[in-house]
């Protein structure tokens, strides 16, 4: 509605709400993963006990998001859906490697797709979300507890900021060593990013120094933010470099 | 009967009048004003920068249904150029030469309807060159962006020096300048044993108010204008609308309705208001023109950004010998009021701290940018920016402490400065020494700076920034005056007409406690009226932190008159002197004993029933006499001035630039407080709106084009930012101040930027000379300062 009214968007004279439908709604467990209905608000993320103990790293996400009042009406679908590059909830929802329920009705017959949230983004504001189509919910594998989780925002103050970057990091840790590692950044290049190389420099190590320093090199490398506003491309890949080295010296 | 309550409303905490109000929702800001029969305005602005306007289509517009009135300068020839230098015209007709220009406007039944037709507007444009930096207005040959003005003839040349010769550079350009010497500069560089010398560049910000800029005008049926205004100065802005429209003063009335914020933004008449009247001229019916959020950053007045170089020197011993000054502002594509702020610069640059040679040159130039008006502060924290790290960078480059340096040079009650500004009453040590000492300032400023080189990557800094403002109005015009009527009737009841606007800063509530006070009534006894020129008298309006030194003496004038009346017909009645009464908690009483005479209300109703009781009082107050500017700026330029130090402290984080505000310590010299809750909230807010000024807000213009025109990317300071504040009041009781009161309305904004600079210099031992202080501005000036050292260790 904001965006149809900057003029950012047509208006377009058919409104489908969608709040009334209730498999839209509500957090559940669904065999090993979790199902995140779109229409779950940010404040809803940091109030379901699921999410707090299966994704902490959704609820940091959800409480850096805005203010209280965007909080309690901003939905995870909506945000997958805006497809923003510095969207919140999107690095988060690559770093746990979630999947996108989509669901038609073409001919008054229901249908179901999903899609990994890695292909999901085609482009700021463009997903493979076809037009007759809604997200449903987001699923995420619930993987071995006690992972290590963290999201990162950087911006420019503490409340209602859009990211100038922000980091998401996910691993299994066993005995300090590192696996299934999963890096995302925001607002560093039209879509929200894996970190791909980053991930390679950390997989099957431990969180030294130099490690932690090779992994900071690596994201500034491969990341390839654009000049805006907001922030330069140079203190974008530098933030990437020294947040990122932050995020895993708190870790360790 | 017992004793009265003696209890004096001076210094107490009241709570402002109009906030239930105000919070419970029921304040009906000009939005909320409906008048009978009234149409929707909107404007065309332009879509270029800098272009010719070939041709405008209004038929479509005009033909569409719903729409009264569709304007252009063509439907206009009348229209007369507004503003501080008359050269803008309300309708563009020929060239546009900023953004915000108007083009046409509509008047039309509905907001939707008055939208529609805006976009069947058709313009054609011919672009011109763009003249966006100031440098290169004044490029030889540049083009020129008011070719119909007569150039400004310069009289000091050298105020170019610093960026060009003089004698082959465009000034044709140049929209307004000034130049001040006092002593003689080159002695004074002479006398040093160290001098300093950079620039400065203070960017964009604007004022933000919540209520968004409008207007609603309705001419009466015998050919009267009634206008709905948020004008801060409602008298002078009747005669400017009479010279635009060509009508007698007297015709003219305005209401202001409560207004949601002015910060000077207000004080200057804009194109949107004559055009709202000649809307309502040819649709015959009362229009309401209200900005949209978008257009109030677009189209309304910035703080003035300024290119400073400032060259300072001192003496081994710490005496300041000269300040060598040459300012350069970007004027924008027309004149408001902030091509003046040199006017308030140079005391800032001759006499906030004892200089004895000190020159001053400046010159605005026109380019195709949004236009500065007046902001709180009204330049002094651009100047006081400058000079507060000179003050810092002196006292290093001599090996003094910044505190020693400050008060050594520090000005002293009675003291008259070179420039003519005499200091009846002056807290300027008592602000400094209580800071330091409250704020431990030495002591961490020395541990930060023993810390600069250490590891570690959060870095904390402590600065400190001092102020000179003016303090008991501002001759700036002919009269600096404002009236009172106090109205008594037979309940007590108090009813103070003044023409002194509220504008949410609290004025109404001290000058009713002023008058209170006065006639010992209680606070709930009164009521105030000042929103119609029509039936408040004359007022100059609110600018320069004058309202409760000027209205207040003006108030305290009637109600002792009040209070004379009433002791005189006391006299007659219980056969004592005049002087023998006192009126205390709403009684009449004895002034030795306390003893109860008479209910007041019950007196004044026997009063109203005797011939000549009169009991409506008029007042006047002008400024107090004193040694008026002359040409060359040199006399006293208030009746008082105000004073301030504040310290800030801050924690940098030296791997993002990211500062946090965590202190600022505090303290004014107010001349004395009379509303405790109030004078506190003014405070607040005013370092609220410098920390935004410093750190977050910034109004990016980039080609003629503001790029976040809205509050998700034009960042205002938000709660969780706000740092703990400790404030402390210096009271030097005024002689000429309402019960020795100062203004204190913009001194709190304008220290905060010079203090958190300072700080950062003492966090990392980086002078950062740029504002604002956003954390990719820190951090890339971080990685220079690296990047030099490295390159000097190499
Ligand atoms: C003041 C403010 C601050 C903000 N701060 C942040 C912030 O800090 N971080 C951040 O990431 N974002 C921020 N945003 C952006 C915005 O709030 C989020 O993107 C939010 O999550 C959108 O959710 P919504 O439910 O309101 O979606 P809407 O705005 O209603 O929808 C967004 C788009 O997605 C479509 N859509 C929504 N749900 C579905 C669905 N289930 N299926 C198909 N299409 C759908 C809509 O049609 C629309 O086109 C902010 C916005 C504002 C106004």
């Amino acid at each position: 509605m904001p965006q149809s009214k900057a003029g950012r968007v047509a208006f377009e004279p058919l409104l489908l709400g969608l709040r009334r439908i209730p498999e839209l709604h509500g957090v559940a467990r669904d065999g090993d993963s979790l199902r995140i209905g779109a229409l779950v608000t940010m404040t809803e993320l940091m109030e379901s006990a699921l999410v707090r103990a299966h994704c902490p790293i959704l609820v940091e996400a959800a409480d850096q998001f805005a203010s209280d009042q965007v909080r309690n009406v901003a939905t995870i679908g909506g945000n997958v859906c805006n497809a923003s590059p510095a969207g919140d909830t999107l690095v988060p929802l690559l770093a746990l490697d979630a999947e996108v329920e989509l669901v038609a009705k073409p001919n008054g017959l229901l249908t179901g797709r999903r899609v990994p949230i890695g292909e999901f983004f085609k482009g700021p504001g463009k997903t493979l979300r076809a037009r007759h189509e809604i997200v449903a919910a987001l699923r995420v594998p619930i993987g071995v507890p006690g992972r290590f989780m963290r999201f990162f925002k950087l911006g420019s103050r503490p409340a209602l900021d859009i990211s100038a970057i922000s980091i998401g990091v996910c691993a299994r840790r066993d005995a300090g060593v590192l696996s299934e590692v999963r890096v995302a950044f925001g607002a560093v290049a039209p879509v929200p990013l894996r970190g791909r190389a980053t991930e390679a420099a950390l997989e099957g190590r431990q969180l030294t120094e130099a490690v932690i320093e090779t992994a900071a090199a690596a994201a500034r490398d491969e990341v390839h933010p654009i000049d805006d506003f907001r922030a330069s491309a140079w203190y974008r890949r530098e933030m990437v470099h020294n947040m990122l080295k932050k995020v895993l010296a708190d870790a360790t | 009967m017992g004793k009265a309550e003696t209890e004096s409303l001076i210094g107490k905490r009241i709570p402002k009048m109009d906030a239930p109000d105000k919070a419970s929702g029921k304040t009906r800001y000009i939005d909320d004003v409906n008048v009978p029969g009234q149409l929707i305005g909107r404007i065309l602005r332009s879509s270029r920068v800098h272009a010719r306007i070939k041709s405008i289509d209004t038929a479509a517009a005009r033909a569409l249904p719903g729409v009264h009135a569709v304007l252009t300068a063509a439907d206009v020839p009348d229209q007369r150029a507004i503003g501080v230098s008359k050269d803008n015209l309300p309708f563009k007709g020929d060239v546009v030469r900023s953004l915000r220009d108007e083009i046409a406007a509509v008047a039309a039944e509905t907001e939707e309807v008055a939208a529609a037709a805006l976009k069947l507007i058709r313009v054609e444009y011919e672009d011109l060159p763009l003249l966006t930096d100031p440098l290169e207005a004044l490029k030889p040959g540049a083009t020129l962006i008011h070719p119909e003005r007569e150039p400004v003839a310069l009289k000091h040349p050298e105020a170019l020096r610093p960026w060009y010769d003089p004698d082959n550079c465009q000034t044709g350009n140049i929209a307004m300048s000034f130049d001040y010497t006092q002593g003689d500069v080159a002695r004074g560089e002479a006398e040093s044993d160290a001098v300093v010398e950079d620039s400065f560049r203070l960017h964009y910000v604007t004022h933000c108010c919540m209520g968004v800029s409008g207007v609603i005008a309705d001419f009466q049926s015998n050919g009267n204008l009634l206008l709905y205004s948020n004008t801060q100065v409602p008298f002078l802005h009747r005669r400017e609308f009479a010279e635009v429209l060509g009508i007698d003063p007297g015709r003219i009335r305005i209401i202001q309705p409560p207004i949601g914020g002015g910060f000077g933004s207000k004080l200057d008449i804009y194109p949107f208001e004559p055009i709202a009247v000649f809307l309502a001229r040819a649709a015959r019916r009362p229009v309401k023109l209200i900005f949209t959020r978008e257009e109030e950053f677009i189209a309304s007045p910035t703080r003035q950004p300024v290119l400073i170089r400032l060259r300072s020197g001192v003496k081994k011993d710490g005496t300041l010998t000269f300040r060598s000054v040459t300012t350069l502002h970007d004027n924008g594509a027309y004149t408001s009021w902030g091509a003046t702020t040199p006017f308030v610069m140079m005391q800032t640059f001759s006499s906030l701290y004892r200089v004895p040679h000190c020159d001053y040159h400046t010159v605005a130039v026109y380019t195709n940018n949004p236009y500065a008006g007046s902001f709180r502060g009204y330049g002094n924290l651009q100047a006081t920016f400058a000079v507060e790290q000179h003050m810092d960078r002196l006292a290093e480059a001599i090996g003094m402490a910044p505190l020693a340096l400050r008060l050594a040079n520090a000005q002293n009650p009675g003291e008259v400065t070179p420039q003519g500004m005499h200091f009846k009453t002056c807290g300027l040590k008592e602000c400094l020494s209580t800071v330091a000492e409250r704020s431990g300032f030495e002591a961490k400023f020395r541990a930060n700076r023993d810390n600069q080189r250490m590891p570690g990557t959060l870095k904390r800094g402590i600065g400190m920034a001092s102020m000179l403002h003016v303090g008991g109005g501002a001759k700036i015009y002919p009269s600096d005056g404002c009236g009172t009527i106090l109205k008594l009737d037979d309940f007590a009841h108090v009813t103070l007409i003044t023409g002194a606007s509220e504008i949410g800063q609290g004025s109404e509530t001290v000058l009713s406690q002023l008058v209170c006070e006065e006639l010992g009534l209680p606070m709930s006894s009164i009521t105030v009226v000042n929103n119609d020129t029509d039936i408040t008298p004359w007022d100059v309006g609110v600018h320069a932190s004058r309202t409760t030194f000027i209205a207040g003496n003006s108030a305290i004038g009637a109600a002792k008159k009040a209070r004379e009346k009433i002791f005189a017909a006391a006299a007659k009645k219980f056969d004592l002197p005049a002087e023998a009464f006192a009126l205390r908690g709403g009684l009449l009483v004895r002034a030795d004993t306390g003893e109860t005479l008479i209910d007041l209300a019950k007196f004044l109703r026997s009063m109203h029933f005797s011939e000549k009781a009169e009991l409506v009082m008029t007042s006047f107050y002008y400024e107090p006499p004193s040694h008026h500017q002359d040409k060359e700026f040199k006399g006293d330029v208030s009746a008082a001035y105000a004073w301030a130090t504040q310290a800030c402290e801050i924690e940098l984080d030296t791997t993002s630039g990211m500062v946090k505000l965590l202190k600022v310590t505090g303290a004014h010299d107010v001349g004395r407080v009379l509303n405790r809750l109030g004078i506190e909230g003014q405070i607040e807010g005013g370092i609220v709106m410098g920390q935004g000024y410093a750190l977050t807000e910034d109004l990016m213009v980039k080609d003629g084009r503001i790029r976040n025109p809205g509050f998700r990317d034009y960042k205002l300071v938000t709660a969780p930012e706000i740092p703990e504040m400790d404030i402390s009041f210096i009271e030097t009781m005024d002689g000429e101040g309402p019960q020795g009161a100062k203004g204190v309305g913009e001194a709190p904004a304008i220290c905060m930027a010079a203090a958190v600079a300072n700080a950062i210099a003492n966090a990392t031992g980086v002078r950062i000379t740029e504002l604002p202080f956003t954390p990719e501005n820190v951090y890339r000036a971080l990685a220079a300062a690296r990047a030099q050292a490295g390159q000097r260790a190499a």
